[in-house]
This record gives structure tokens, C-alpha cells and sequence, in this order.
């Protein structure tokens, strides 16, 4: 394989001529993944050519893989009102090195994004930047996200919002959330949902399970979830009746019986979409007793999970901050269930859920840290442990990344419901990795300003060369 | 864990080091017992039995100083020990101070509120100061389960838990342990040991769990559903991964033939939570009564963490009764910290 960048240029310049030869391609959007070759001339995708034959010898999936820049469904850029934690500048930045070309911002910034003046501010941010990764966002289900009455739906739909979510404060009241379904579908706009009912989670901190038991932590049901999962459809069930066009989308899935409610709810055929995030595929909750393994080398043979202190597994210090999020690390039969949801297409998408915080924000007592990880640049090489695993399909694991999160977003995606793909004649839309080349995550090397990472210090896979989106460059790493 | 292999107390009793930089070893102090490798106590979880008998053994040999005239040795000369407590707390702390003064350290006694924490003060920051004002070893107990962990980990010198939230108490559960070998023979292995009442908040159940499954006891935990939750599945697991313990709502079936029966205290703000219909209604189904007691082993020690509620999860008389070892295990406290305090020192040097 060979990558041939004619000019060595800087993030945001036009990618003036780029040949990849011998490369193992994935277009999701054509179905279709081998090896091939591609040519960018002038930011514009001018030749795909897939290799037959004796030219494809030596060529697989195992080293560089060339795919349309990936779609984030869910990551908080913190700007405003968190700029300590990331700015647009920096998440964007972080997205690019992650292979990200598309981000939706969630709205829960401060002030809430619940107008459009927020968001053009936003905008601007990202304009500034430099950076041309795409920027979209949501806009807040409630006027300040305190769940009591509708934001702006109307004016932030003008201004090309693409979703509604309160994300982090779920919608309580099931008569708002009733309405704004509705409201939303009149739009032609998804609420996205993340489930979780409080009055089950009131100072929770890990999955409520054998190690939150074992380490005296406040348990977090999995009902919690579910039940609120149960809700949401019902509620969506009920507003179709008035209004064909609502769209729910349910957000960072956790748990095997959520997920096995919309497998049921799409086999009937509601309009309801979900994705799951990187880290509950693949990391359990024996992590927070500091065991460090993946969620597939934590499940036995049974089917149940295993014992951290049975296989002498505790590697790190318990209580690691960096693994407190919100929903909670859950256990490995619920991180197979996100897996296998994925696989047969339950899960439409995967959504980083990235979630930078500052140290002052972090580092402290477990229990009084702020919820979340910072995954965007980790994303892929989890994902693609899992691919290498076998846990998960190559393809299957980009369409999640491409297509997938394209038809959450319908229209208002960048490429519309079909995102690009390869497709000659398109400006460059695209990443590529190489799953051979391994790069330890470090602080150093996280562009995010949120260093919140419980992978800090491990190797990963799929150490990504070259981001391209809309034509530019995004991200280039130092040596490609 | 946090471990650092560190060098044995005996090692460091064969000499070589200098008097004024380690815990002086002869004259008035009793033999180190056994090799001990933590730097830390931040849980009794990752104490082997043989660990946990270096323990017990070294504790014996305090429990001598403490019977001497003056009881007092110069193991600790020179040594600044800081009891921060996040939490209220009287006999633990008093128990550590003694302990630390028997040993001759310097103790200082801080108690943080926890508004602190809000007020900006972080964790961090408070255990850099005392660090800074030369402290070697550090003794905390603190709200949050965990906690300890982040302690030991910015703390230059030694962290013991003097509790942390629901999660462990190894101090407690120490000189639980001590409490019952010196009643029982020397043993527990075999014996039943019921712990009753609140065990879902207990950091006291938890780190009982370890120690008493580790020495070999056959271990029930007893109390109302509400608040014994998660405990069906940690028992079918085994603490450890494999030691098996019993757990049930029964109080009968429980202290049947018992030889110890530990009453954990229950708190008002169960009630304010939904958890229990009342206190009234708490004593009277498993409040340790004589009558429940009767149904255990002629003599079987009656034992509680404190403070107690008496009336509540344990009778006047049960509690002040020829069975119960309740200011033993007050007493037995200060051995069992100085031996702490004195393998760690010993560790670290």
C-alpha cells in the first residue's frame, strides 16, 4: 500500500491530489468492500477502482482500510459556557484524528442550545476553527433543558437543528415528552432520547450489579433504562396515530432488555432508531474494580459474566474516575448485547458519546466525578478490538460508523440519507487507518481537551493516516 | 492494589538501618511476627490468611505493651500521623490516636467537613497540604466509597481506611476478627458467624466478608430484603471468586446454633428512604433479642460495630449480657491499629 500526498499541507487546505494504491477499500453505501485504489484530485474523489484478480493479491482487510469519513450522532463539544472541558476548535480537532467528518453536537452547552442565536454562535465557533469537519447539532427538547416546556422547536428546525435532544436531563414529564414527539414529527425532525428514569438513578453510580455490590457503590438499575425505554415507545406508538412523520431516536443504549425492546418495537414496525456507544460494546463494569479487559474476554462460556477476583484480573486501581459515565459500564452480558444488536442491525448506529471534562471535574472521589468519557479518538480502535475479536464484522462495523448514523439524521444528513460513500465525482469524504499500526493513547496525543480517558496508556489498533472531509484535509498524522 | 513490596519489618529488625529513620525494633518492642508487603490498608481484600495471621500475631504482642504499666513503645519516635476524618466519628479516631500515641508517633487529628469538598477544597488538594506539613502516614475516613484509592494515590507515605462510604472498614473488621480468634480458641474457621441487619450500607459487612471467608468461617448476612440487595448474587459468586457465603432474610434459620451474632446499626434516614416501614417495626422482626439469641450456641459472642441503637437493632440486656464482647472489641481496636500502624511503618522503610 501506498499513500501519496502530493503536497504536505495544513488542516482546512484543499487535499490537492492524493493516490491510494493497494488499499483494502469499505463503501458501505454501494455495499461493497475489496481491495482497490483510489485518486483525489483537487478535493474531488476522481477515480475508485476495485482490484481483480492477481492485482488484489496480497491485499486484505488487515492493513490499511480506506472508508467515508465516519458520522458521530453523539459527542459534547462544550461551547459554549465549558470551554475548560473543549471547545468547538477542540472537538473538532479530536473528531478529525478519530476519522469523524460529520459531528452533532448535543445542545447541553451554557447556555442550552434551545434558540438559534446559540447555535450561530455555534457555527461560528466551528467556522473560526478552520477545521472542515462537519458541525451539526441539536437542538434542546426544553426551553433550558429543564424539561417543562418546549425550546424553540420551530425556529431552531429553521435554523437547520437536526434532532431535538435534553440529553443528560432526561425528559421526565412523559406528557412533554408526549408533545414534543409530535411537535418534532410535524418538523420532520427526530427527538433523541437518552432513557433513564431518576427516581432509579438518584445518586447512582455503577451498574447495579455483583461489583457495585462488591465495592459498596450505589447501584444504578438496569430498569432504569428499560423502563424508560418501554415508555419512550409507547409514547411513539401512540403519537403516530396523529402524526405519521414522528421519529424517535434512543440514544447510548446499555442494556440487553432496552435493546431487546426495540428489536421488538422495529419488528412491528415504529419509526425508532438507536445507537450504542464504543465503550458500553466493550468495556464492562469490572473495569471500576480495575480489572482492564475487554467486555468478550469477560463473558464465559455460559453466557454469564466472570468473576475479575475469580481470574485475577485486577490489573488497575479501583474507583477509576475516568470510568465513571453516564449510562454506567454494565456487564458483559449487556456489552454482547450492544454487540449483537449491532450485528444484526438493532443498533443502527454508533455514537461516541464523547464527553470531555477537566481534571478538576475528574479527578476526585469517584462518586463526586463528573459522568462521561472522552472516546472520539478512541472509537475506532475500540471498535475495531472488537472486529479483530471477531465480535463484530469490518463492514458491518463501518456501516454503523457511515450509513447508518446517515438514515438516523435522514435529509438533514451531510450527503442526505445515502451518505457519499466512494463515489468518483463527490468531493473526498473519507478516512483512512491502518488496523496493523498500533498507537498508545495518551494525553499528549488526545487532541481533546478532555483527557478523561480510561484507555490513557494502552495501545490501540487502527491508528488513523488521513481524515478528509468535504474535499480538505481534517487530520493527517504526523508521519503518514 | 496499591502495594509496594517494600521491605519486611524483619528485614529491617536484622539492622542496617538507622534508628532515627525506621520504627526502632529492639528494646521495648515486641517482635515483628511474619513478612508484610502492603504500603497501604485501604481494604482487608487483598490480605491472604497468612497475612491476615501476621496481623492477629502482631496484635498479640501489642495487647502485651497495653498490659504493661506504662504502654507505650518508641516504635513510631519521630513519625507525624494525620487522622483526617471526613465523617463523624469518636471511638475510631480516639482508637487510632491511642494507637498512634502508644506507638509514640505525632498524631494530628483534622476533621474536614464534607462541605469542604464543595467549598473548593478538593481531596487532592487537602491530602497535598498535609503531606507538605509532614505527615508519613495517613488515616482517613470519608463519605464516598473509594475514596481512599485517590488518597493513596497523590499521598507520598502510607493511607489506612478508617472507612470510606459503604465500601470498607478493614480496621473494624481487623479487630473483629481479632475479637472473636481470642474468644473462640484461636479460630474461626468452621465457625458460624451471622451478620445482622443493614449489611447493604455496611462498609463494616463488606470487609467482614473478606476477612471472615478468608479465615475459613462459615458466614451468614441476615436482614430485611430492602436492604440486603445484590448480596444473593455476590454470595452465588463467592467473595474472592469463590468463597461461598450465606445470605437470608430468616432471623430463625440464620442464628440457629450460631457462635457469633455481629448486630449492625441501622439508620434513621432508611425510613426517610423508603427502605423500612420503621424502627419499631425493625427491632421487632430482626432486632437481636434474648430470645433470638437463645435459639444460637450456648455462649455465642454477641458483638456490634457501634455506635448501637439499643432497642433498635439490639436489646439493652443483650447488649450489656455476660455474651456480649462489645468493649472488647473496643479495647482490642487499639492493638489491632497499632499493629497496623507498626506493619506499615515497617513496610515503608
Amino acid at each position: 500500500m501506498t499513500i501519496d500526498v502530493a503536497a504536505r499541507s495544513s488542516v482546512g487546505a484543499r487535499l490537492a491530489d492524493l493516490e491510494i494504491s493497494r488499499a483494502w477499500l469499505v463503501d458501505p453505501a454501494s455495499g461493497r468492500e475489496g481491495p482497490g485504489e483510489l485518486v483525489v484530485e483537487d478535493g474531488v474523489l476522481v477515480a475508485v477502482t476495485w482490484l481483480e484478480g492477481a492485482e488484489a493479491d496480497g491485499i486484505d482487510a488487515s492493513g490499511v482500510v480506506v472508508a467515508p469519513g465516519f458520522i458521530d450522532l453523539h459527542a459534547h463539544l462544550r461551547e459554549p459556557g465549558n470551554e475548560d472541558a473543549e471547545t468547538v476548535a477542540t472537538g473538532l480537532a479530536a473528531a478529525a484524528h478519530g476519522g469523524f467528518t460529520t459531528v452533532c453536537a448535543m445542545p447541553n452547552t451554557t447556555p442550552a442550545l434551545d434558540e438559534p442565536s446559540v447555535l450561530a454562535r455555534v457555527r461560528e465557533a466551528a467556522a473560526a476553527s478552520g477545521s472542515p469537519v462537519k458541525l451539526l447539532a441539536y437542538g434542546a427538547v426544553s426551553a433550558g433543558r429543564a424539561g417543562e416546556q418546549l425550546a424553540a422547536l420551530g425556529e431552531l428546525a429553521d435554523a437547520g437543528v437536526v434532532g431535538f435532544s435534553d440529553d443528560g436531563a432526561p425528559v421526565r414529564s412523559a406528557t412533554l415528552f408526549r408533545n414534543a414527539l409530535a411537535y418534532a414529527g410535524m418538523l420532520g425532525l427526530p427527538i433523541v432520547d437518552h432513557p433513564e428514569d431518576p427516581t432509579l438513578t438518584e445518586g447512582a453510580e455503577a451498574n447495579d450489579g455483583l461489583i457495585a455490590t462488591v465495592l459498596g457503590l450505589r447501584g444504578w438499575p438496569a430498569a432504569a433504562e428499560t423502563g424508560s425505554v418501554a415508555r419512550d415507545l409507547a409514547i411513539l406508538d401512540d403519537v403516530l396515530r396523529d402524526v405519521p412523520g414522528a421519529r424517535l431516536h434512543l440514544t447510548h443504549l446499555s442494556t440487553a432488555a432496552s435493546l431487546d425492546l426495540v428489536r421488538g418495537a422495529k419488528a412491528a414496525g415504529l419509526p425508532v432508531t438507536c445507537d450504542v456507544t464504543p465503550h458500553h460494546l466493550a468495556l464492562t463494569e469490572e473495569w471500576l474494580a480495575g480489572a482492564r479487559r475487554w467486555s468478550w474476554e469477560a463473558l464465559g462460556d455460559d453466557g454469564a459474566a466472570r468473576d475479575p477476583w475469580r481470574d485475577g484480573v485486577i490489573a488497575a486501581v479501583p474507583f477509576d474516575p475516568a470510568v465513571r459515565v453516564n449510562p454506567p459500564l454494565r456487564s458483559a452480558v449487556d456489552a454482547g448485547a450492544c454487540l449483537a444488536a449491532l450485528a444484526d442491525g438493532t443498533a443502527d448506529a454508533i455514537a461516541t458519546d464523547h464527553a470531555p471534562h477537566t481534571e478538576v471535574d475528574k479527578a476526585v472521589e469517584f462518586g463526586q466525578a463528573a459522568s462521561g468519557i472522552s472516546g472520539i479518538e478512541t472509537a475506532i480502535g475500540v471498535i475495531l478490538a472488537a472486529v479483530d475479536a471477531s465480535r463484530l464484522p469490518l463492514a458491518r462495523a463501518i456501516e454503523a460508523l457511515t450509513t447508518g448514523p446517515a438514515r438516523v439524521l435522514g435529509e438533514r444528513s451531510p450527503g442526505g440519507p445515502q451518505p457519499r460513500g466512494l463515489v468518483e465525482g463527490q468531493p473526498a469524504d473519507l478516512v483512512v487507518f491502518d488496523r496493523s499500526a498500533m498507537w498508545r493513547v495518551t494525553a499528549g496525543a488526545l487532541a481533546s481537551k478532555g483527557k478523561n480517558s480510561p484507555l490513557l496508556g494502552r495501545d490501540l489498533a487502527a491508528r488513523v493516516l488521513l481524515t478528509v472531509a468535504g474535499g480538505r484535509i481534517a487530520y493527517e498524522a504526523p508521519d503518514a | 492494589m496499591v502495594t509496594d513490596p517494600g521491605l519486611a519489618a524483619e528485614e529491617i529488625a536484622a539492622g542496617g538501618v538507622a534508628e532515627d529513620q525506621h520504627p526502632s525494633l529492639g528494646g521495648d518492642n515486641p517482635a515483628p511476627a511474619g513478612r508484610w508487603g502492603h504500603r497501604h490498608l485501604l481494604d482487608v481484600d487483598v490480605l491472604s490468611a497468612e497475612e491476615l495471621d501476621l496481623v492477629m500475631r502482631t496484635a498479640e504482642g501489642m495487647a502485651e505493651v497495653l498490659a504493661r504499666p506504662i504502654p507505650k513503645v518508641p516504635a513510631l519516635r519521630g513519625w507525624g500521623l494525620t487522622n483526617l476524618f471526613y465523617e463523624a466519628s469518636t471511638r475510631t479516631r480516639v482508637s487510632f490516636e491511642v494507637a498512634a500515641k502508644n506507638l509514640s508517633a505525632d498524631v494530628v487529628n483534622v476533621t474536614a467537613s464534607a462541605s469542604s469538598v464543595t467549598k473548593g477544597e478538593s481531596l487532592v488538594d487537602t491530602i497535598r497540604t498535609i503531606e507538605a506539613l509532614g505527615a508519613r502516614i495517613l488515616v482517613i475516613r470519608h463519605a464516598v466509597s473509594g475514596a481512599l484509592y485517590l488518597a493513596a494515590q497523590t499521598f507520598g507515605g502510607s493511607v489506612v481506611n478508617a472507612g470510606d462510604g459503604w465500601h470498607a472498614h478493614p480496621t473494624q473488621a481487623l479487630l473483629d476478627l481479632y475479637t472473636m480468634r481470642s474468644r473462640l480458641g484461636g479460630s474461626v474457621a468452621g465457625r458460624k458467624i451471622v451478620i445482622l441487619g443493614d449489611v447493604l450500607h455496611s462498609r463494616v459487612a463488606r470487609s467482614n466478608l473478606w476477612s471472615l471467608t478468608a479465615a475459613g468461617a462459615d458466614v451468614w448476612v441476615c436482614g430485611p430484603a430492602t436492604l440486603l440487595r445484590g448480596f444473593e448474587a455476590w454470595a452465588a459468586a463467592g467473595v474472592g471468586g469463590s468463597r461461598r457465603f450465606t445470605v437470608t432474610s430468616d432471623v430463625g434459620a440464620a442464628l440457629r446454633d450460631a457462635d457469633v451474632v455481629m448486630a449492625l446499626r441501622i439508620q434513621r434516614e432508611r425510613m426517610a428512604s423508603g427502605l423500612l416501614p420503621s424502627l419499631r417495626e425493625y427491632g421487632a422482626r430482626f432486632g437481636l433479642t434474648r430470645e433470638r439469641l437463645d435459639a444460637a450456641k450456648p455462649g455465642a459472642l454477641v458483638m456490634h460495630p457501634g455506635p448501637m441503637n439499643e432497642g433498635v437493632e439490639i436489646a439493652p440486656d443483650v447488649a450489656a449480657g455476660s455474651q456480649s464482647v462489645i468493649t472488647d472489641q473496643v479495647a482490642n481496636g487499639v492493638a489491632v491499629r497499632m499493629a497496623v500502624l507498626y506493619l506499615l511503618a515497617g513496610a515503608r522503610e
